[in-house]
């Protein structure tokens, strides 16, 4: 989809962006809300990632 | 005799760059001169403006090969025309970046994008004062408060004014502290600023580990067009939290870093050539990139004292000016204003959470923008 070179085309590409990156920015809170569930695999022993740092 | 030592004059003068010097070369001159003075004697963003200053001087002597094709300035501009160096900065500012205030709280990423209505009322300003829709495109997604998005999105879109948005985003960046607070404290009491936040939640290693890989899936799977800014941000983050490869995060956050720096500056400073930036366009952005930090930091205050109307446990909504993009300067900026009321009232933590948001949120902007102006 092209929009039209416009003041309706800049006012339609405003809403549709505006929308969407809302929508989108609040699944990757969704997806962020879901992050401590992770913690249920295990946990990682930050101790020896250090001790093996290159 | 007289004769032949006029036209050897005469031709030794056409091949100096006194011939072309014109009282914008001198204007622009100045405009250097003020700018590394600002850099050193007010401190104001001296990693940036010395070398923008610097190279905007030179580019301004007629005849100095170093802007032209083949000249080392010009090779440090095909970088960013390239597209190769706004990624790289990303992803030192990855390997720089602690995402944890964002991992913490994810109620708070959505000021991220609501703090983004100031790109939309620049590019609908933009048009209507008769640039075409992709001029209008990189001229508000300066309201993103983002230099290296706004370099990526004007590289796709309108290359031509590079010299002009860069120079309003980093500029007003740098301003930030200067124009927030006023709009901040008119669209909040005193009462929502004394707001406290409560303590957030430890982020484990693995979280911390967990999330460039995610974002980095998520982000090629559906924005493409701006996904090798935020995947280069992912990879530096990555290297900095596995903590197995410390001098990769280093060599990413420190001496790469510095490096790209100067070539950015460099890149920037020799395309603000009289001839281009000496125009009524530049100022109409100038005035645009203004609009656009006032809307999209109002947008943000908002957004938050709406989500309040939700929220059981209501948030500082001086957290929503944060969600531009500007890490950590608008985090900064909250934090400051909140102590300024209430000198035990740490914002700064919480604050970097939206604050993160709003490169995301910029960068989904930007990528949407690309994709409905048919760009790839």
């Amino acid at each position: 989809m092209v929009m039209p070179d416009t003041v309706y085309g800049a006012a339609l590409l405003s809403l549709i962006d505006f929308f969407l990156s809302m929508v989108m920015i609040s699944g990757i809170g969704v997806v962020l809300a879901l992050f401590p569930l992770l913690n249920r695999l295990g946990r990682v022993d930050e101790a020896a990632l250090r001790k093996s740092s290159h | 005799m007289q004769e032949q030592l006029v036209s050897f004059l005469s031709a030794l003068m056409d091949q100096t760059g006194l011939a072309h010097f014109w009282w914008g070369n001198l204007v622009m001159i100045a405009i250097g001169c003020v700018m590394i003075y600002l850099a050193v004697a007010k401190r104001y963003e001296p990693l940036l403006l010395v070398g923008i200053g610097f190279s905007c001087i030179i580019s301004n002597v007629p005849g100095s090969d170093l802007i032209q094709p083949g000249g080392l300035f010009n090779y440090a501009y095909q970088g960013v025309a390239l597209l190769i160096v706004p990624p790289l900065i990303f992803f030192g500012v990855g390997a720089m970046t602690d995402f944890a205030p964002m991992i913490a709280n994810p109620k708070l990423v959505i000021l991220g994008a609501a703090a983004h209505l100031g790109i939309f009322v620049a590019l609908i300003g933009a048009k209507l004062l008769g640039f075409t829709l992709n001029e209008a495109g990189a001229i508000g997604i300066i309201g993103g408060a983002d230099g290296p998005m706004a370099i990526f999105v004007t590289m796709k879109l309108a290359p031509h004014l590079l010299p002009q948005i860069s120079v309003a985003a980093y500029s007003y960046m740098a301003l930030m502290p200067l124009i927030q607070p006023p709009v901040m404290k008119l669209l909040t009491t005193r009462e929502e600023r004394l707001i406290r936040m409560k303590q957030s939640r430890q982020v484990t290693r693995l979280e911390k580990i967990a999330f460039p890989i995610v974002i980095g899936v998520i982000v090629n799977l559906f924005f493409p067009p701006v996904a090798p800014l935020i995947t280069m941000l992912m990879l530096g983050n990555l290297f900095r939290e596995v903590l197995v490869v410390d001098r990769l995060a280093k060599t990413a956050a420190n001496d790469l870093m510095n490096v790209i720096i100067i070539c950015l500056t460099v890149a920037i400073g020799s395309t603000m050539s009289a001839d281009s930036f000496l125009t009524v366009d530049t100022l109409l952005i100038v005035g645009l990139g203004l609009v656009a930090f006032v809307f999209g930091t109002a947008s943000g205050v908002i957004g938050a004292k709406v989500m309040n109307l939700f929220l059981a446990e209501k948030i500082n909504p001086l957290l929503g000016s944060a969600g531009i993009a500007s890490v950590p300067i608008a985090a900064r900026v909250s934090h400051i204003v909140a102590l300024r009321e209430d000198k035990e009232n740490y914002l700064i933590y919480h604050a970097m959470g939206p604050n993160l948001a709003g490169v995301f949120g910029t960068a989904i902007s930007g990528g949407i923008m690309l994709a409905l102006l048919g760009v790839k």
